[in-house]
């Protein structure tokens, strides 16, 4: 196979469910890094990877994994690695045979598919439980296996269907720093979130899926520029709201200042960035006492509503 | 081995091996793990321990020999069983007659019709007259049952003249007053007789006794030996006495009867020309019998004691083979493990991990099967052996165990194994085509089988049943039973033709998908190569659906 070939490569595919349209006309090339796919429920993001998987067939355009069409050979999936959105296991297995049973679908031995086994369950955190049965692992657990069973055999392409849904903050936490790693390892990751702040944290390239449409590709931080020229809001929980807000408002990137509720100041700005830079030096300034900060716009739902012209 | 023939092994071959390892051994592993497998095979081991039991205590007690023509009975209670009476060519009606008694020779007679009505001697008298005696023997108990003449019981002879005012009963004597008598009946006595023109009178003499040992009964009960066994087939065919017709032949003039109860009434029930004789009919190669077809009181009276043993023996190994483990286990199983093999793993969403591995769904369907197929077929194998063991050991005969039975109970096995896998393609496959209504087609296929394998057994050569699989199974174990057992055949001939109580003609039937050749191995062929079509066609419908289908 040609080193030019991408990893991923889908050419105006569309797939629809009888009226419901799961994806429609999407073109996308992925190859190298750790690629974040955003959308809300229903977007089209479980679709996009199915397609990729060979689960789902297109009814227009192109699907292909390394140049192969998934649906008609299973040979790209020596290359994959895929962790879908299922919560079902097989409960009664270890989590080290589990992976090991899965690997030797790869035409590992035995006793190959159990030192791999070992070895990505170490990768992912889990050697110290790959003896007990996966029904009495917790939720970040059973996704870490899943994660191991689709590095088992050192994949080039490593796609995760909401790898940290569910999970709490430390499972979250080293769950992601699993995929940062693969990421440095020169894997091309591909990994899909409703919640663009685990993606922030994860990397910068995005793709972002509305309604089943390809809504904008490229760098996050570049998408997130655009969006500081729209108005957004800081909520800062404090002792004393006013004496801090008369603080920012002689700020520039400031034009005004709300307090929807007792203890409660919100910044309006124009230049989130901007507004994020002088954050720090005016509370130290004011000496006021701040619990927490939030930007309750920096979401994904407002993003799509700006990436789609509804000015919220 | 060295590196090199390390390298050599590694091929597609032996990775695709080891996918199939592991498909099957997760097969068997979760097959394993859910109750609904150890509840199903727990219950088929317990109907198999319950028909061992059955078949424990039919076999301890000895089969009864049954007398089937009933002459082993003494019915005139001489002592005598009507087959002894029978060779002496006396009555079992008369107890007076019996094999050595003297009987009656006749010397002379006073009609009817006679003029001369009066006679005197020393005689044994026999009619009706006024009699003169010089000398009555008062002990005489005569030849026939009935009319001995009462001396004892003598009255004085009513008023009025005989056969006008009155009638005398036979056996009854009465005295005149010149003290002669008239007398109706049997007696012996020395005198005078004048016979009245209504009556008659016979008079001989009775020949001498002779001591016959009486027979024990049990010489009547198996006294018409017949050839059941099957050891000497081939002497069965000579040449002056058979004839070939079409493609078997016709032997008649065979079989004595040993008893001689046909010759004594000879009949020709059989239609050839040869009274009391007996019919084979042989297959082609003259070392089978086709048929048989006795004349009537010819070898009816078999060796039961062996024969039903044995036969008793066959039937319950052929119908367990049948009706357990082909048409119970063979349809139950599969419903409960290979149904939800493809299904349920879609249905999961466990089937993510596996289609995200490198192995083609067509794969897949097959791994799974085998892995069914490995967990079943273990599960037959043993509980067939175990079968066989117990029977084996405590079946009739007299050798310690019976090894002619292992073909029998493993070609049980084989059957029960390609059924398993003609089933479980079936199930699987309409799992997948119809996932939710799949059980109830099933349901309903398992019920057309059970009912297509009935009928099967009692006419295999309709054609309705070949659309079934139960069908091609039970013709397997058919031709498997001739093989392993060829004289399988005589015994239910001989059921049949002398209608005798055995389950074998309605469980075994010799196979009919021959090609015309009557060869056993031409059914196996026939039966194994349908049986195993079935299986790919099933797996390859499953397989292409499959292949097709988006899963969610």
């Amino acid at each position: 196979m040609s080193d030019n070939t991408p990893a991923v490569l889908i050419d105006q595919a569309s797939k629809w469910y009888g009226e419901v349209i799961g994806i429609n006309d999407v073109s996308l090339a992925i190859d190298g890094g750790v690629t974040g796919v955003l959308g809300p429920n229903g977007a089209g993001k479980s679709t996009l990877f199915k397609l990729l998987m060979g689960r789902l067939k297109p009814n227009q355009g192109s699907v292909r994994l390394f140049g192969v069409d998934p649906w008609t050979s299973t040979a790209p999936y020596r290359r994959v690695g895929y962790v879908s959105e299922s919560e079902r296991m097989y409960d009664w297995m270890t989590g080290l045979d589990f992976v090991a049973t899965l690997a030797r679908l790869h035409g590992m031995t035995r006793e190959e598919a159990t030192a791999r086994a070992e070895h990505v369950l170490d990768f992912v955190g889990l050697s110290d439980v790959q003896n007990k049965e996966i029904g009495k692992y917790s939720k970040g657990m059973r996704q870490r296996v899943k994660i191991a069973h689709a590095l088992v055999h050192d994949p080039d392409l490593i796609i995760l269907d909401e790898p940290l849904h569910g999970c709490d903050p430390i499972a979250r936490t080293s769950i992601m720093s699993v995929i940062r790693e693969l990421g440095s390892q020169g894997k091309t990751v591909i990994i899909s979130s409703h919640i663009l702040e685990e993606i922030e944290r994860i990397t910068e390239q995005i793709v972002i899926l509305h309604n089943g449409r390809l809504l904008a590709l490229g760098n996050l931080h570049a998408i997130r520029a655009l969006l500081d020229k729209h108005p957004h809001r800081i909520l800062l929980t404090c002792d004393d709201p006013r004496s801090l807000a008369s603080q920012f408002i002689s700020e520039d990137p400031v034009y005004g200042v709300r307090f929807p509720e007792e203890g409660q100041l919100e910044i309006q700005t124009n230049n989130l960035s901007a507004a994020h830079a002088i954050l720090p030096r005016v509370i130290v300034d004011s000496g006021t006492a701040v619990s927490a900060i939030e930007n309750p716009d920096d979401n994904l739902e407002s993003l799509l509503g700006y990436l789609t012209g509804g000015d919220s | 081995m060295d590196a090199k023939g390390r390298g050599l092994s590694e091929t597609v071959w032996t990775r695709m091996d080891r996918k199939a390892g592991a498909i099957t051994e997760l097969t068997i592993r979760q097959l394993r793990h859910r109750l609904s497998t150890w509840v199903v095979l727990a219950v088929g081991a317990l109907v198999m321990t319950l028909l061992l039991a059955f078949y424990v205590d039919a076999i301890r007690d000895d089969f009864e020999p049954v007398d089937n023509d009933g002459d082993s009975v003494d019915w005139d209670q001489d002592g005598y069983p009507l087959g002894q009476e029978n060779k002496y060519g006396t009555s079992d009606w008369d107890g007076q007659e019996y094999p050595g008694s003297g009987h009656y020779v006749m010397t002379g007679e006073v009609e009817w019709n006679d003029d001369l009505r009066y006679h005197s001697g020393n005689h044994t008298w026999e009619g009706q007259g006024h009699f003169d005696a010089e000398w009555l023997d008062l002990d005489y108990t005569g030849t026939r049952w009935s009319g001995i003449v009462d001396w004892e019981g003598a009255t004085p002879c009513p008023d009025g003249e005989v056969f006008e005012d009155w009638w005398p009963d036979w056996g009854y004597a009465c005295t005149y007053d010149d003290e002669s008598y008239f007398v109706s009946g049997k007696f012996r006595a020395s005198g005078a007789v004048n016979v009245p023109e209504e009556a008659y009178m016979q008079w001989g003499h009775m020949t001498l006794e002779t001591y016959v040992e009486p027979e024990p009964a049990s010489m009547y009960v198996d006294e018409d030996g017949i050839l059941w066994d099957g050891e000497d087939i081939s002497e069965i065919y000579v040449e002056s006495n058979c004839q070939p017709y079409g493609s078997v032949y016709i032997c008649n003039g065979f079989e004595v009867d040993d008893d001689g109860d046909c010759l004594v009434e000879m009949n020709d029930d059989n239609n050839n020309g040869i009274p009391c004789d007996v019919i084979w009919v042989l297959d082609a190669d003259r070392d089978e019998i086709v048929d048989i077809r006795a004349d009537y009181n010819v070898n009816e009276d078999i060796e039961e004691g062996k024969y039903q043993g044995e036969s008793s023996h066959r039937t319950f190994i052929i119908g367990t083979g049948k009706m357990a483990f082909v048409m119970m286990l063979g349809i139950f199983i599969p419903l409960f493990l290979a149904l939800g093999l493809v299904r349920d793993e879609t249905e999961n969403g466990t089937l993510h991990y596996l289609l995200s591995k490198p192995i083609h769904r067509a794969e897949f369907i097959t791994y799974r099967l085998l892995g069914y197929l490995l967990l079943a077929g273990t599960y037959i194998l043993v509980l067939v052996l175990l079968m066989a063991l117990v029977t084996s050991l405590i079946g009739p005969g007299d050798s310690l165990i019976r090894l002619s039975d292992f073909p029998v109970w493993l070609g049980i096995g084989l059957a029960t194994f390609l059924v398993l896998a003609a089933y479980g393609a079936l199930y699987n496959t309409l799992g997948l085509i119809a996932p939710k209504y799949g059980v109830y087609f099933c349901i309903i296929l398992g019920i057309w089988e059970f009912i297509m394998g009935l009928f099967t057994m009692t006419m295999p050569s309709a054609s309705v049943p070949m659309l079934s699989i139960s069908h091609w199974a039970l013709q397997l174990i058919d031709a498997i039973v001739l093989i392993a057992w060829p004289d399988t055949l005589q015994y239910t001939q001989i059921a049949t033709a002398f209608g005798i109580d055995s389950g074998l003609p309605f469980f075994w039937q010799p196979p009919v998908h021959t090609f015309g050749t009557q060869s056993p191995v031409a059914a196996i062929l026939v039966s194994v190569t349908v049986l195993i079509f079935i299986t790919l066609a099933m797996i390859g419908i499953g397989q292409s659906s499959f292949k097709n289908r988006e899963i969610m």
